[in-house]
């Protein structure tokens, strides 16, 4: 049996799932502080619906996942530990500087951004080294003692160490590690070049400031979980979930806890991944659409988007994690963006959001601003007798009196066309969110099928397909829970990288295959770790590479794992130019390539890729029929079916609505829809 | 004119169709910057970013410079399209114009533009995209961009192309490109920029005939008509909300050889009627044009005011045709910030004397409404954003290319502090900063320091950012150093009470620690026993410095940005011995 345990903010998610079986889901309400109560909660649900004890049950799981927002939420909340910064002397405004850059150019009214460690904490070692590696001048080992009594006096609990290039010359940060070992012991610390061995040193200093700063809460943290779900009759593995949406073994996480910090987002693309393939597409646009957000990423090939830039907060005005992670684009669209009519008579629609509290105006909750939801509900979309399943009912009314009152009367419009007007807004949106992650990337949506995931993602899904020219829509029948499904379907991945410099009018063939070897036995080693239950083992190589000066490396897949024959150089050469051309209109054959660096993806499966789908509670046609309205038709009576009851292959025809438990589904006219044996929607948009 | 009445006249509903559509136009300058930062091979465009991309229509209105430069574009896309037109009345599908003529539109001779005409499937003639990158050589009699000595465009050096068809059907000129090829140093490194620049107009090109295919020629173009009605009608609403009044704000230029003494004086005399929703800057009461390469070009000169008055609204306003309709610019031929007649050089057009222009405009709307405006910011281009050239001993290989490691701090606002990495106000914080390793890894020098300078701040109850220090250094070699800065006689004023930044300040300090004071434009060679010192030049304070909040005080004493000192006796402000505020010593302090 396998578990899947996600902690949000408000809820934590519980997937269950056992071959044979349907997978079961529960929600427990997320304590704080102390967030191993909620999980233990989730997990007594489960207990109780199956008939067992806790311990039963902990008993028979041999694999459990485990994400949770602890991380980015300590950041955010400014909650992280008290970290000092060593830097090389004559650099302590790294983290203050950044790499400059700003957005909104006549805008001067945005205060100028904190460094991630405060100067007062940024001390700076003398002792310099180059880009050749060379010591230009020798570490002053009594400057840092000095400033280890420093950090002393000032209670620092975690510390950070980040020298100009020691990833060329590690010496100066191995030694400063050592004097820390002997003269500040117990105050957990990370060196910049262990943790990510990358140029440009305000990206490896960012990110070396991050993760030391959650070293004390999160290893603590996932300490005490292993330990208490331990004491509670667990045997099996606790493996945590990344950034990167692969998974790592808890211990490995507490080294290196950054790798953890982007982990809830980073699992929508693994379950997006699955669905799309279970369509036959390669190609992927996963959608997350919550109350404040829209997250958005690229599934392609049937590879997962990375990014080497990640920010925390606004871009240039956050920090920088300079740590690859899932490329997940987040915009402030989603059910609770309030929508507005400036003085000039333009409409806007967030990226204000209502929330939780007051949340949208039809919660009745004292909302008064119109958002996204209350249009939804405005136009039929939302049965207000059905919201949540029943849990939670909604004022259709106070809907429609806000979008009156804020949207139709200052345009000048009907009701009807104002709350459409929104939707349209909020698909825009959208829309931008998408096309920047897919034409950036030279994709065109066309070719692509889309992943409706999270609770408000139907509500204009086909709108935005069609928008995009998109013509198959997928609703998994977990959507509402995209990220712990994703966990349980997610690879135990680790990349191992080479940086070695080879232009290709003087390529080596030997050292090249050395290098490849090199990765392939880092990769062999790290299957051995991966346990007993590892299997479908696969390595990927690749190279990032670039035409001569240029800075930005683009990466280009080996065709194979090695270079046996000319023709495999050749073969590469091809790529490049190919992917060149397909990104940015241009290629330069008279010129050569440089290769920078050397990848391998090594990933395995810790079990069957079962599909995880939920109980079907037998076909039922139980369609009802109820008034929406839709800019084709105008007002009119159309069906609403329940995607519970729906039988596998049964094909409904737009103007509907599909409800369920978790969200509602809106099939507009000209749509088809169809159950799939999977359990998932999939939606013909008729782009 | 009523507001009220203007803003209900129009089809309001529009407002939707109008917003998604631009977005999409957006999207199509932005596709094209992402083309040209990760395909270019000079740092100064793939690590700085000193580049901007913007569409116009076929009758040469500015539609969207998303994400740009405001100097490089907001008032000059335009100029270089009608151009474009003027000197080539038969376009063609596959043309592309290389243009860079300062006397043409163009902002100064080392930013090379890229236009290219869109037609539609009727061969009519329909936008015009623009892509523009600073070059990290053009060519100039020097190893620099920035020749603010050169009394005219002879001795600048650049090759000038005034809207130069370098592609019909989509293939090269090749005589142009052999001619560059022979003039521009490291030419392989121009050749791959030109290939970025190009990639990103035919992106550019292509993704408008996508829209055009998909919503129709016709509903592009009417939407550009409304579009502009639009933002006209914001720009009316926002104008309304600000005092009317008249004021001179003047900010002056260090001296360069061949200046008047005192330094080059700007003169914006700046004029809001918020009754009738009209700004007016005029710049014509100023000198001529002078035999330095800091004079401003027709494009520049407009676009400096046009960014004075739009950094000093209260809420910030997306410039196209259609709002600067509601600012009027007034330019004098023959005149340093106003059209320059050839030869005068313009190469430094872009920043120096325009950032001062920008500035006046920004002191005369503080004086003009307290509520508005900004104080004066720093001056770009010191050496930390100078050009080095020379050759690289590891590989042998000629190089030249500008380094961006720091410039001007941002001014005091009405209601914020300055903006730490502005750069300068043409470029409005935008370039990227240069990493310290990737600067070493490309060429053969150290960075041995970048940091803030304490106290080097203008006060104010929101005080400017301060100025950073940069010092580097070759590595087993010598290298030349150009630049151009300001600040260093004139420091950026403060406003409505505010105090002046720290003046700019830069030398050579050699291992036997023998100091060489440098001016405020030089070309100098820089020996391997030597460093370069740069210490920028902050942004000036908005408002009396005994009115700052002490809490920010302490914040900023706590931080490092001013010493405890400066905070007692210029903000008057009393702190403990553990940082905090004292809060009746303060009050003491200031009623004294």
């Amino acid at each position: 049996m396998r578990m899947s345990i996600d902690v949000g903010g408000t809820f934590t998610d519980l997937m269950v799932d056992e071959p044979g079986r349907a997978a079961t889901m529960f929600k427990s309400p997320t304590t704080y502080p102390d967030p191993i109560g909620g999980i233990l909660g989730a997990i007594e649900l489960a207990a109780q619906a199956r008939g067992v004890g806790v311990e039963a049950l902990l008993g028979e799981t041999e694999i459990l996942f485990h994400s949770t927002t602890r991380a980015i939420n300590a950041v955010i909340t400014g909650n992280a530990a008290r970290t000092a910064l060593l830097a090389t002397e004559g650099h302590p405004d790294i983290l203050l500087i950044r790499e400059g850059g700003r957005t909104d150019p006549f805008n001067y009214r945005v205060p100028y951004p904190a460094p991630y460690i405060p100067r007062a904490l940024t001390f700076e070692v003398p002792g310099r080294i180059w880009a050749d590696g060379r010591v230009h001048k020798p570490l002053d080992e009594a400057a840092v003692l000095a400033i280890i009594a420093e950090l002393k006096a000032n209670k620092v609990e975690a510390v950070a160490v980040a020298l100009i290039w020691s990833i060329v010359n590690p010496a100066h940060e191995e030694r400063v590690a050592e004097l820390l070992e002997e003269h500040l012991p117990g105050v957990p610390y990370t060196l910049s070049h262990r943790l990510n061995p990358t140029v440009r040193e305000y990206r490896r200093t960012s990110s070396c400031a991050i993760d030391a700063s959650l070293k004390p809460i999160m290893s603590d943290y996932l300490r005490t979980l292993k330990a208490r779900l331990e004491g509670r009759g667990l045997k099996g593995q606790i493996f945590a979930v990344t950034s990167q949406g692969g998974l790592v073994d808890v211990a490995d996480l507490a080294e290196r806890p950054i790798l953890a910090l982007n982990s809830g987002p980073a699992m929508a693309p693994v379950a997006g991944r699955f669905f799309a393939e279970a369509e036959g597409a390669r190609t992927a646009i996963v959608t997350d659409a919550g109350g404040t957000t829209y997250d958005v990423s690229l599934v392609r090939e049937g590879a997962l988007p990375w990014t080497r830039e990640t920010w925390l907060g606004p871009i240039y005005q956050g920090n920088l994690t300079g740590f690859p992670s899932v490329d997940v684009k987040s915009v402030g669209a989603g059910g609770g963006s309030i929508a507005r009519v400036d003085a000039a008579g333009l409409l806007h629609v967030g990226p204000e959001s209502a929330g939780s509290t007051p949340g949208p105006v039809c919660y009745g909750r004292g909302g008064t601003r119109p958002t996204v939801t209350d249009a939804a509900v405005v136009l039929g979309y939302i049965d207000p007798a059905f919201f949540l399943g029943g849990q939670m009912s909604l004022g259709r009314e106070a809907a429609r009196e806000a979008i009156a009152r804020e949207v139709a009367g200052p345009l000048g419009i009907g009701v009807e066309e104002a709350a459409l007007s929104v939707l349209d807004l909020a698909t825009e949106s959208m829309v931008h969110a998408i096309e920047d992650i897919t034409v950036k990337q030279g994709i065109d949506p066309e070719e692509t099928a889309m992943i409706g995931g999270g609770g408000a993602a139907g509500i204009n899904a086909v709108l935005i397909a069609r928008r995009l020219r998109c013509d198959t829509v997928i609703f998994p029948d977990v959507g509402a829970a995209l990220s712990a499904a994703g966990a349980m379907m997610s690879e135990l991945t680790t990349e191992f990288a080479r940086t070695a410099f080879m232009k290709t009018t003087a390529f080596d063939r030997e050292k090249a295959n050395a290098i490849i070897a090199e990765l392939a036995a880092q990769a062999q080693g790290f299957f051995a770790k991966a346990g007993p239950h590892a299997r479908d083992k696969r390595i990927d190589f690749s190279i990032e590479g670039r035409y001569p000066s240029q800075v930005w490396e683009i990466d280009v897949p080996l065709r194979g794992d090695g270079f046996a024959r000319e023709a495999d150089v050749a073969a590469l050469i091809a790529d490049f130019h190919a992917r060149h051309t397909e990104l940015f209109s241009f290629r330069d054959d008279g010129d050569a390539i440089e290769i920078m660096s050397w990848r391998a993806l090594a990933r395995c499966r810790l079990s069957d890729p079962t599909s995880i789908r939920l109980a079907q509670e037998g076909a039922v046609a139980d369609s009802t029929r109820r008034p929406m309205y839709f800019r084709e038709t105008g007002l009119t009576e159309a069906p609403a079916y329940r995607l519970e009851h729906m039988a596998e292959g049964e094909e409904i025809a737009g103007p509907a609505i599909v409800d369920s438990n978790f969200t509602t589904i809106v099939v507009n006219p000209g749509a088809r829809a169809v159950r799939r044996p999977g359990g998932h929607l999939v939606v013909r948009s008729a782009a | 004119m009523n507001v009220q009445t203007q803003t209900h006249t129009a089809p309001l509903a529009s407002g939707v169709k109008l917003a998604i559509m631009q977005k999409r136009f957006d999207g199509v300058t932005r596709k094209m910057a992402n083309t040209l930062l990760r395909t270019a091979r000079s740092g100064v465009i793939n690590t700085a970013r000193d580049f901007s991309c913007a569409l116009v229509t076929a009758d040469c209105e500015l539609l969207t410079a998303a994400d740009s430069y405001p100097i490089h574009v907001i008032g000059g896309a335009d100029l270089m399209a009608r151009a474009m037109l003027d000197i080539h009345p038969d376009l063609k599908r596959g043309d592309a114009f290389l243009h860079n003529s300062p006397y043409h539109g163009n902002s100064h001779a080392a930013d090379h533009t890229i236009l290219v005409p869109v037609f539609d499937d009727d061969d009519v003639h329909r936008f015009t995209v623009v892509a523009k990158a600073h070059q990290a050589d053009c060519g100039n009699s020097l190893p620099t961009t920035y020749m603010g000595n050169a009394r005219d465009v002879y001795e600048e050096g650049a090759l000038i192309f005034p809207a130069v068809k370098v592609q019909s059907d989509y293939t090269d000129n090749r005589d142009i490109i052999n001619m560059c090829m022979m003039r521009i140093r490291v030419p392989e490194q121009w050749r791959g920029d030109y290939l970025a620049m190009l990639g990103a107009a035919r992106i550019g090109e292509r993704e408008i005939m996508r829209m055009g295919a998909e919503l129709g020629w016709e509903a592009l173009s009417e939407h550009a008509r409304q579009w502009f009605d639009m933002t006209e009608r914001q720009m009316v609403e926002i104008i309304s909300t600000i005092a009317s009044g008249s004021a001179r704000g003047t900010c002056t230029h260090d001296p360069l050889p061949g200046t008047p003494a005192g330094g080059i004086p700007a003169n914006a005399d700046v004029t809001v009627d918020a009754a009738n929703g009209m700004i007016t800057v005029d710049l014509t009461d100023n000198i001529d044009c002078l035999p330095v390469g800091v004079n401003l070009s027709h494009a520049c000169a407009r676009t400096a005011a046009l960014v004075g008055v739009l950094n000093s609204l209260p809420r910030p306003v997306t410039p196209n045709a259609g709002s600067l309709r509601r600012i009027e610019v007034k330019l004098r031929e023959n005149c340093c910030v106003g059209i320059p007649r050839h030869p005068h050089s313009t190469s430094v057009a872009t920043t120096n004397l325009g950032d001062r222009v920008s500035n006046a405009v920004q002191l005369a709307m503080a004086a003009i409404d307290p509520k508005v405006g900004m104080a004066e910011g720093g001056a770009a281009l010191p050496p930390a954003a100078g050009v080095i050239s020379g050759h690289d001993p590891r590989n042998g290989h000629a190089f030249v290319n500008e380094v961006i490691l720091a410039a001007g701090g941002g001014p005091g606002t009405p209601v914020e502090d300055g903006w730490l990495s502005l750069f300068c106000m043409g470029n409005a914080g935008m370039p990227f900063y240069d990493s310290v390793e990737i600067d070493e890894m490309l060429h053969p020098m150290m960075i041995e320091t970048r940091k803030i300078l304490t106290d080097s701040e203008g006060a104010g109850a929101h005080r400017g950012a301060p100025g950073i220090v940069t010092a580097f250094r070759p590595i087993d070699c010598d290298f030349e150093l150009g630049f151009c800065s300001d600040g260093t006689v004139n420091p950026s004023l403060g406003t409505r009470g505010g105090g002046d930044a720290r003046p700019a300040r830069q030398y050579l300090e050699s291992d036997a620690g023998e100091i060489t004071e440098m001016t405020t434009s030089e070309h100098v060679h820089v020996r391997r026993d030597q460093r370069v010192v740069s210490m920028t030049n902050g942004g000036g304070g908005y408002g009396d410095a005994l009115t700052r909040d002490p809490h920010r005080v302490a914040r900023d004493v706590e931080e490092g940005w001013i010493s405890p000192a400066r905070a007692r006796d210029v903000y008057r402000v009393a702190l403990t011995p553990d940082g905090v505020v004292d809060e009746a010593a303060t009050a003491a302090l200031r009623a004294g």
